[in-house]
């Protein structure tokens, strides 16, 4: 049984690290193809109550679990 | 008008010049009149491969400077009419290219020859840059091995956001070469096979070349190896220069070596 573990072929090994390593690399706007219209909407509802500025998606992976923070930048003079 | 074709690769060594080389004088074998430029300044290395290096007497840099016309730099192949070749420039440095010399030059070579194809220098830099601005399509080369993938994937993304063509709202269609497959390799599970790395990458397929002795023994003598029929390299180059050439070829399964074809067939009668 160990050694079946030990001898996982290293071709599947060397395609789960490719993948991880290039989603990192690439950004949250390819990981996810709604971002674009998460971003427009997210805009939208917070534009109803103050003036918006910008908006801001970043992806987090850290050991076993991946989060997206969002900020939004709201305009300054108004509250 | 003809087609724009740049070659790139992220990381370096993975067989681009090679490439090149070999698709240049395959679709030149085809019947397509084709140039190949090297636009690796300052490290001029696919004269070599055509074996024309003692041919060059005016460069990319000179034609691009007004210093020559590009009748005169061009280089005639050895082999075939219709190949005609643009060396680089050895002695000076990649910051001489600049996007209008780069267009001005491009849209020359596109005027007279069916198909151009332009051989990048490696990495993701301006010289990289400049080879891919101005092209209709990218021949992606990756060997089956993580970081040449890896690397062929940022250069993808560049190429995504710096292409003329993206900036006018159009899209650059994208190809991958699979070199130096090394078919018992993947049969063990001990390579990538040819299905993953198109998972990983998503772009579509023009080839898969196999690992092949015949590449530098071809390279010593600066006859493409294409031109050996006994080489599973050369064949599988001008399978693919036959694609690039809008013809229908099937893909052939060269990560299973007649070999394990054989294996297989004595494990049935077993």
């Amino acid at each position: 049984m160990f050694d079946f573990w030990r001898r996982r072929k290293s071709a599947s090994v060397a395609k789960d690290r490719l993948s991880i390593a290039i989603m990192s690399d690439r950004g949250v706007k390819d990981i996810y193809p709604f971002m674009d219209n998460l971003k427009h909407e997210i805009v939208e509802v917070v534009r109803k109550y103050v003036g918006v500025k910008g908006i801001e998606i970043k992806k987090e992976i850290d050991g076993n679990f991946e989060a997206i923070s969002i900020d939004v930048v709201l305009e300054k003079d108004r509250k | 008008m003809g087609i724009v074709i740049a070659v790139i690769s992220g990381k370096g060594g993975v067989g681009k010049t090679t490439a090149v080389a070999n698709l240049g004088l395959g679709v030149a074998m085809n019947g397509k009149r084709c140039a190949v430029v090297d636009f690796d300044i300052g490290q001029r290395n696919l004269d070599m491969i055509l074996g024309l290096e003692n041919r060059v007497v005016y460069d990319i840099v000179q034609v691009m400077d007004g210093e020559a016309s590009l009748k005169q730099a061009l280089i005639k192949s050895k082999v075939n009419d219709n190949l005609r070749f643009l060396a680089a420039s050895q002695s000076k440095d990649k910051r001489v290219l600049n996007s209008k010399k780069v267009k001005k030059l491009v849209k020359e070579l596109k005027d007279n020859f069916d198909y151009v194809i332009l051989d990048s220098p490696a990495g993701i830099e301006s010289g990289f840059e400049h080879t891919i601005e101005f092209a209709d399509a990218a021949i992606i080369v990756v060997n089956p091995e993580v970081s040449s993938i890896r690397d062929a994937d940022r250069a993808i993304g560049i190429l995504d956001s710096k292409s003329q063509k993206v900036k006018d709202g159009g899209e650059v269609a994208k190809y991958l070469i699979i070199n130096r497959i090394v078919p018992d390799m993947v049969q063990s599970g001990e390579m990538l096979k040819s299905d993953d790395i198109l998972d990983i990458l998503n772009i579509k397929l023009v080839g898969k070349v196999p690992e092949d002795n015949g590449v530098i023994d071809a390279s010593n003598q600066g006859k493409p190896v294409i031109l050996d029929k006994r080489s599973v390299a050369g064949q599988a180059y001008k399978r693919i220069s036959a694609r690039l050439c809008g013809k229908k070829i099937d893909m052939k399964d060269v990560e299973v070596s007649d070999s394990s074809i054989f294996k297989k067939l004595v494990g049935i009668f077993r």
